[in-house]
């Protein structure tokens, strides 16, 4: 008998990191009707930036790279936390502003556009950050592991969960009491009525995409000291978290959530049995669980079947 | 935006204008390509390739079924290729048999459980299934090498009755690619513009219609999936010859979505050409970009981000523009048909 206690942590831990993930992009689906195929893309850019933030990976052999090494590391990491997913975020607004044309055309098309920015993303972090596996130094803090029970924990992991938790409650807090929240979901309904109440549909759009964006450099930051940071990081991120969309229901806030821990206990708990597999197991769950409901677990009619 | 339906159906030419170039062209490629500074190994590549368009076009262009996942069958032919020349027998029939057959049963059986999606739906399953066999090349290592792929794939020679001919140099390989390629351009030709072909179209510009019309379009676009599986199937097959190898990285995502861009950047979407132009525009830029700058994909990126904001059509539509600069307009057409514009 395995003791399945860590792998349950882990896959726990796993699904609401993806959690993270899927929110930004089930936003973006479901106000503009676009499957951001970038996203992973974002996540990496995030998470890039991070790296430069923290290590001074452009400017360290600059008196000001000297001066910014001399911070503690702390600082840095929280600065880091900070100017990744904003940097993200306008990436993010960079490419609604190239999504504009495809409007109103089949979705096919913005697909396709986000599928030739990944690619671009992908080649330029080549370009500027070089094609090696890299790692963020983290704080003292929430670095290291400790143990309880007998087992041995990561520090790591436990910050990382806390913070998911907190941001999918902010942003669902966003969503569900703020009046730009009231919005943003009024736009996923309907965005012909929103435009006739007078709001400015191309800026909430771009505001939108520029959320999601940031939202995936966030889990970016977050994520990649678990996850690993390579050039190709984006591409096997927007994987599950597209998948992850599609199971939980294209375009829903809760739907993302519970598919997000689905696939990550379902990963934890093959990584018990059959540690080599435990990728399959997702691709398994999209097949059962599309095979009973065809729109996933909470997912509506949408512009997307057409 | 001009679509495929512009283009008026012939259907009783089995051989057409356009045919007849791509033949002579390609009876030419082994002295042309040296001559502008090319290889020859390039020409079974981009025949290769060509062929695997083209089937993919039934489904993209002409039935409006977008898959995201089709490296899977490409790789399903090189590996059954492969295996079957490594277990049963060194045999080229033999070997073609079986990469066409395997993707096939593989295409049918994905197909089956795709045929009654629709829309973005029908797509990121296509991406689930095309991952699913990716990731089983790289895991099964006994059958497939895993990630170091198939090894030391012959290339079986060619029997005709008495008659033989060793294909272990390229240019023998080329011909034969080429042979295969004309015959998949005529059948594709022919099928496209048979009643078959039209029922694809009916299908892409409203499946719903197309139901209450009365045909079955679960079968159709069953047949269709499985039929561009087994032409992947008879690429892949071609592509272990060529390499003398199979790996599981063309099933990856990323050269799925690779076939693709060139389809939609040659202009699959209007015209049975887009794809044989948009696989001689990938080629020719990797090598010429590729020549230049090591970052070639980041500016073939930014040429197919391009072409798909401002010119979706892609080249075929160009040159279809600029052969007519003023279309001339059927009597009650109006300008964009409600279901192109949705």
């Amino acid at each position: 008998m395995i003791d399945l206690l860590p792998h349950l942590i882990n896959g726990l831990t796993l699904g609401l990191l993806f959690a993270l993930i899927a929110l930004g992009f089930t936003l973006i689906v479901g106000v503009m009707e676009v499957i951001n195929l970038a996203h992973g893309s974002l996540f990496a850019l995030g998470a890039y930036f991070a790296l430069t933030v923290i290590a001074g990976s452009w400017f360290s052999s600059t008196p000001f790279g000297a001066w910014w090494l001399s911070l503690p590391l702390g600082l840095r990491y929280v600065l880091a936390l900070a100017i990744g997913p904003a940097l993200a975020g306008l990436a993010g607004m960079l490419l609604e502003l190239c999504l504009r044309p495809t409007y109103g055309k089949p979705p096919l098309y913005g697909l396709l556009l986000t599928f030739g920015a990944a690619l671009v993303v992908e080649e330029l972090i080549r370009l500027v950050w070089g094609t090696g596996e890299q790692n963020l130094a983290l704080p003292q803090a929430i670095n290291g592991a400790f143990l309880l029970n007998g087992m041995i924990f990561s520090t790591y992991r436990f910050f990382a969960s806390g913070f998911s938790i907190v941001a999918i409650a902010a942003v669902w807090l966003f969503l569900e009491r703020t009046s730009a929240g009231a919005v943003i979901k009024a736009g996923a309904h309907d965005s012909e009525m929103v435009r006739a109440l007078g709001y400015d549909l191309a800026r909430l759009r771009l505001l939108v995409f520029g959320f999601g964006a940031a939202l995936a450099g966030l889990a970016g930051v977050v994520m990649v000291p678990i996850w690993g940071l390579r050039p190709h990081v984006g591409v096997d991120i927007v994987i599950p978290a597209f998948l992850i969309i599609v199971i939980g229901g294209v375009g829903s806030f809760w739907g993302a959530v519970i598919a997000a821990l689905l696939v990550g206990l379902a990963i934890g708990i093959t990584g018990a049995y059959a540690a080599a597999w435990s990728t399959m197991s997702m691709y398994l769950l999209l097949i059962a669980i599309l095979g009973f409901r065809s729109r996933g677990l909470l997912g509506r009619k949408s512009a997307l079947e057409n | 935006m001009i679509s495929l339906s512009d283009i008026p159906a012939r259907p009783s030419a089995w051989i057409t204008p356009p045919i007849i170039v791509l033949a002579l062209l390609l009876l030419a490629a082994p002295n042309l390509l040296p001559a502008i500074g090319l290889y020859q190994y390039l020409g079974i590549e981009i025949a290769i390739w060509i062929i695997f368009a083209l089937g993919f076009n039934l489904l993209f262009g002409y039935a409006g079924l977008h898959s995201f996942g089709h490296g899977a069958y490409l790789g399903i032919g090189a590996y059954a290729f492969g295996l079957f020349q490594h277990h049963v027998a060194v045999s080229l029939w033999g070997g073609l048999l079986a990469a066409v057959l395997a993707a096939g049963v593989a295409g049918a059986l994905v197909g089956a459980f795709l045929s009654h999606r629709r829309g973005i739906y029908y797509a990121l399953l296509t991406i689930g299934f095309g991952q699913i066999f990716w990731f089983l090349a790289m895991k099964l290592h006994s059958v497939t090498g895993g990630e170091d792929g198939l090894l030391g794939i012959p290339r079986p020679p060619l029997t005709l009755g008495p008659w033989q001919v060793a294909l272990t140099g390229n240019p023998a390989l080329f011909y034969f690619a080429a042979v295969l390629l004309m015959i998949v351009v005529v059948l594709c030709w022919r099928l496209a513009n048979s009643p078959f072909g039209r029922v694809l179209q009916a299908i892409r510009q409203n499946e719903t219609r197309a139901r209450f019309v009365g045909y079955d379009v679960w079968r159709f676009k069953w047949a269709v999936f499985t039929l561009s599986a087994m032409i992947a199937g008879l690429a892949g097959s071609l592509l272990a010859m060529a390499q003398q190898s199979a790996y599981p990285d063309v099933m990856s995502l990323h050269q799925s979505g690779l076939i693709v861009m060139m389809v939609l950047v040659g202009g699959g979407l209007v015209s049975f050409w887009g794809p044989v132009l948009g696989v001689i525009f990938y080629f020719v830029a990797r090598d010429v970009l590729g020549g230049l700058t090591e970052t070639w994909l980041l500016w073939y990126g930014l040429i197919f981000m391009a072409m798909v904001m401002l010119r979706p059509e892609g080249l075929a539509g160009m040159l279809h523009g600029l052969l007519r600069r003023s279309p001339p307009r059927q009597p009650g057409a109006v300008a964009v048909p409600a279901t192109e514009a949705a």
